[in-house]
């Protein structure tokens, strides 16, 4: 059975696995780059109320392994707390947790290091602070965060396979159960990598073409 | 008229200015010289205001200013009072012809911009970005950018450090004819005969205070045994 016959046979289950992970994504996706950004915004705005307890938490996640968290929130917390959680739910939460503190960081450095001295260029040019934030802040700022933010939702994108884990049934998991039938692991896999391929190297093109052509303007003036 | 009074300024405890009057009247070139860490260029942040004093006032055109006071209390003087700075900050994400013409509003192309980029050579280099350009010419478009808002006091920090002889009498012409027109110029620079030549005063300013002021010839015949070690270093270099 070649790599296109396990597709087209398995391709009901591939499909609701894949549309899993798409959704999981897109969730995981969205608030962290919404809400990441505005609380990296608010971090570099209110340096102690709201930076401070935000650098602490990306500081102390960043010591935590996805996996730990994950298993974590689904089973301790839970039967602490004697409530039952949809697992979905657990991992769009515990992903999204990681996406937001870690865009939040990358937009509270690129805003906490912003050379002040390009405010008073514009300033002494007579610039409005709506024209120095839109034409000059913003532009700067989003080439140096795009990139990198880019790399992040690949990685979150990866990172949504341990949600298998506790038994969402996403992409990976489909797969797995395939290969429990099947057993074909060369193959099964193969295709389930050619499926991140598909997603992921767009991703990571845009973000290299972005970093060559952008981050080199703004490297020295 | 701008004038400073008793301007004083501290960064982290340390006193880099203490006490300076100084004034800058339209149609004037003032030079200010002095060595590196004097205070040259927090004197012209400070005097114009973008980067306020801790004590003494600032008088532009009658409105005197008294510090310390609240940025949002200061009626924004900028551009009429345009500074170039030493390190320029051009920004980065734009060519250097957007980096002038940004200021001018929207304006696709200005006439008094096309003739200055003729002016100062920089047909050649004016659609390349900062980071791919030369310190000389990057400094020729940072004047250029003020140049263009026709600020009625120019401050200028070092501009022709990188400079060769005939871009520095070009821009020498350019400002003696500026300020035919009336504007008051301020000259922070290490080139003495260029302060010589451009100069209604002088200043000289050593460690945060001024030691001597007046016509070319405090260049010639200094009082001030610091100006004179100053200057024989300067020409030995030179």
């Amino acid at each position: 059975m070649s790599i296109l016959d396990i597709i087209i046979n398995y391709r009901e289950g591939l499909l609701s696995g894949l549309l899993v992970t798409l959704e999981l994504c897109l969730i995981i996706w969205f608030s962290g780059l919404v809400i990441g950004t505005l609380l990296g915004y608010l971090g570099a705005k209110y340096k102690i109320e709201i930076g401070g307890p935000s650098r602490a938490i990306s500081f102390i996640l960043s010591g935590i392994p996805v996996l730990v968290l994950l298993f974590w929130l689904h089973y301790p917390l839970q039967a602490m707390l004697q409530i039952n959680i949809n697992p979905f739910l657990t991992a769009a939460f515990a992903l999204s947790i990681i996406n937001i503190f870690s865009i939040s960081e990358l937009v509270r450095n690129a805003l906490a290091n912003f050379p002040a001295e390009y405010n008073m260029a514009a300033k002494v040019c007579g610039l409005s602070h709506k024209d120095t934030f839109t034409k000059i802040e913003l532009p700067i700022i989003m080439r140096q965060i795009i990139p990198t933010a880019l790399n992040i939702q690949v990685n979150m994108l990866q990172l949504t396979l341990f949600a298998s884990l506790i038994s969402v049934e996403e992409i990976f998991r489909v797969a797995q159960r395939i290969n429990s039938i099947i057993y074909k692991p060369i193959e099964i896999y193969t295709a389930l990598a050619l499926f991140f391929l598909l997603i992921c190297l767009p991703l990571n093109g845009i973000a290299i073409w972005f970093k060559a052509k952008y981050t080199r303007n703004i490297s020295e003036s | 008229m701008l004038e400073g009074k008793n301007l004083k300024k501290q960064y982290h405890g340390r006193e880099i200015l203490k006490g300076i009057d100084i004034s800058v009247e339209a149609g004037k070139i003032v030079s200010l010289i002095g060595p590196s860490g004097s205070g040259k260029t927090t004197l012209l942040r400070v005097l114009s205001m973008l980067d306020p004093a801790n004590s003494g006032a600032v008088i532009f055109e009658g409105q005197e200013y008294k510090f310390p006071m609240r940025e949002e209390n200061i009626i924004p003087p900028w551009p009429r009072i345009s500074v170039v700075f030493q390190q320029l900050f051009l920004w980065p994400h734009l060519t250097l012809k957007e980096n002038i013409l940004l200021p001018l509003g929207g304006v696709q192309e200005s006439k008094q911009m096309e003739e200055l980029i003729d002016l100062f050579q920089m047909r050649g280099f004016i659609e390349r970005y900062p980071n791919q350009a030369s310190l000389g010419q990057k400094q020729r478009v940072a004047l250029v950018r003020a140049l263009v808002l026709n600020p009625e006091y120019l401050l200028l920090d070092e501009i022709t450090s990188a400079l060769d002889i005939e871009q520095v009498g070009i821009i020498l012409n350019y400002l003696q004819g500026l300020k035919n027109k009336g504007v008051g110029i301020l000259l922070v620079t290490h080139l003495l005969n260029f302060a010589k030549r451009a100069s209604d005063q002088i200043v000289f300013l050593d460690e945060g205070q001024i030691l001597e002021r007046g016509d070319a010839n405090i260049l010639k015949n200094p009082d001030h045994p610091r100006i004179k070690k100053f200057i024989s270093l300067i020409e030995s270099a030179s």
